[in-house]
């Protein structure tokens, strides 16, 4: 819960500096202020609650329990310190704060330590489970883009605080943003959130699990469009190669990995067997719908050789539309669930138990993430049109819909909306808003 | 002990299962088709096999636990012994009708 929490404070702190007008559209892409919004929101938002959603479903998924139930907290004080360390360091290079100390590759040392952590406790608990079923398979591709995310981000760090000269590290950071882009969104964001949720959804809406032919193709491109971008993509900066034909190479697979991925969920939303879905269901399937639509963007923009000119507003709604949607939604199911563990978990058997959809009142969340998907759409189209204004106005709109969903993931850990009646049986008790601890499995 | 002496403690204990919930799909758990047998002894011993929905259910210790209990406090019993298995794995199938119209799956769409 701790990652939860702090990650939906990075992303209101994100919103609040669109709606104000920090960073891109209103400043250059590559400007301090960009790097410090777009890090806020892929690190402390995307990241941590991947990180946090990790360590409760890789053991789902693998039905074992976590390598080491310790690591995640000294890994958050680490990933926390670093971003901190990070943005400030971005704050130098705007010449808003003096640069008393080396604060970017400080951020580079507890970044990569954080991740490093991450990447052992996953990646143990993972190995130890060998062999993985397709959904931890994805898991896996996804921490080997986390690798190199970071890798090259660190890369970039030295460069800018001048603490490396190395001509390979120059190359790499005149030439490398779209392979760090690429890891990052694609090979450890996307790849990963498209492992949890096959397995999340097949779960809440009762679908089969999926084991056909299109879900191992969706893997396999997937994980080699992360591989020919990392590896051909290094390779052809450091060549001083152009490396436009790799990532032709490497989008064709992506492409082919969003379609099948999309093809999958519609089939699992077609044989589910609950036919009433919850909202948390129908929010990730506009999530889905997002990263179609990005991919459908990212082929008609590249043909009309207009890619490079609205990247912004494609990585936009990758960023918000499919990612922080089906976060957000997703916490809407996670948040309630661990809260039910803790609270009504140690006296099941003892005494009546409200259900965990008895802690959400959707009635009210339902207007607050349409309100959130129509300003994400909106922003994106605001970017097409390079509308720094309707951008912040979008912005605006996102962030209400952002705080109202927050607002009600609290009213879901205080059991706020339990009727009075059930609320707490005898030997339960409201547990703290921030901390959780709940039994391994 | 006659066949009708003993069928009383163990339909007890189904009705005292039948007070845990699953909490994801908000039914109990012998309705749900989660409690695969249940057995009483002579001396007081109970047990009971079951399931969860999903392999690596993150509230199955819970459940566990609470089906423990809810049997553990009827009257003659002195210990109770909970085995979760996913041999078989659980399906829909093996809800009740009833359950099955609470979470509104359509009859044909199990078949």
């Amino acid at each position: 819960m701790s990652y939860f929490a702090a990650a939906l404070v990075a992303l209101l702190a994100a919103e609040s500096l669109m709606v104000a007008g920090w960073g891109f559209p209103s400043a250059p892409i590559r400007a301090p202020a960009t790097l410090l919004l777009v890090h806020l929101v892929v690190l402390g938002w995307l990241s941590l609650l991947l990180c946090g959603a990790l360590f409760q479903f890789v053991p789902v998924l693998i039905a074992r329990p976590l390598h080491s139930a310790t690591l995640p907290l000294p890994a958050l004080i680490l990933l926390l310190g670093g971003l901190a360390a990070l943005l400030t360091g971005f704050l130098g290079l705007n010449g808003a704060v003096a640069m008393a100390l080396p604060l970017l590759p400080m951020a580079g040392t507890m970044l990569a330590s954080g991740f490093s952590l991450v990447l052992w406790n996953l990646g143990r608990t993972l190995w130890a489970a060998r062999p993985l079923g397709w959904p931890a398979k994805f898991v896996a591709v996804g921490l080997l883009g986390l690798a190199a995310t970071v890798a090259i981000g660190i890369i970039f760090a030295l460069v800018l605080a001048g603490t490396t000269t190395a001509p390979a590290a120059l190359r790499i950071y005149a030439c490398g943003l779209p392979i760090h882009i690429v890891a990052g969104l694609g090979g450890w964001l996307t790849l990963t959130a498209m492992g949890v949720s096959y397995r999340l959804l097949a779960m809440f809406m009762l679908a089969p699990e999926l084991d056909r032919p299109g879900t191992r193709v969706v893997l396999q491109s997937g994980a080699w469009a992360l591989g020919v971008a990392v590896l051909g993509g290094t390779t052809a900066v450091l060549a001083n190669h152009g490396t436009a034909p790799v990532f032709v190479v490497a989008g064709v697979l992506g492409l082919v990995t969003v379609i099948l991925y999309a093809r999958d969920i519609a089939h699992l939303y077609r044989a589910r067997k609950r036919r009433v879905i919850e909202l948390n269901s129908r929010m990730a399937a506009a999530a889905v719908g997002s990263l179609l639509l990005a991919a459908l963007l990212i082929v008609v923009l590249g043909s009309m050789g207009a890619l490079a000119r609205h990247a912004g507003a494609v990585v936009f709604l990758v960023a918000f539309g499919w990612l922080s949607g089906l976060g957000l939604a997703k916490l809407y199911k996670i948040v309630p669930f661990l809260t039910w563990l803790e609270c009504y978990g140690p006296v099941l058997g003892k005494a009546p138990t409200p259900r965990v959809q008895d802690l959400v009142a959707e009635q009210h969340a339902r207007k607050w993430f349409g309100l959130y998907f129509i300003a994400a759409w909106a922003a994106t189209a605001a970017l097409f049109l390079d509308s720094a204004w309707a951008f912040r106005v979008a912005a605006a709109m996102l962030l209400v819909g952002t705080a109202g969903i927050v607002l009600q993931l609290v009213r879901a850990r205080r059991l706020d909306d339990v009727p009075a009646s059930v609320r707490f049986p005898a030997g339960s008790m409201r547990p703290p808003l921030i901390l959780s601890s709940t039994r391994p499995h | 002990m006659n066949s009708g002496e003993r069928e009383c403690p163990l339909e007890r204990a189904r009705q005292a299962l039948r007070t845990v919930i699953d909490p994801e799909l908000g039914y109990n758990i012998v309705d749900l088709g989660l409690i695969y047998d249940v057995g009483i002894d002579d001396a007081g011993m109970a047990y009971v096999l079951m399931t969860t929905t999903t392999r690596g259910c993150p509230a199955t210790s819970y459940l566990q636990e609470g089906a423990r209990e809810s049997i553990a406090q009827l009257p003659g019993i002195a210990d109770v012994d909970v085995v979760v298995t996913h041999d078989p794995e659980w399906s829909p199938q093996m809800m009740t009708p009833e359950a099955r119209r609470y979470l509104g799956i359509e009859e044909e769409s199990i078949r």
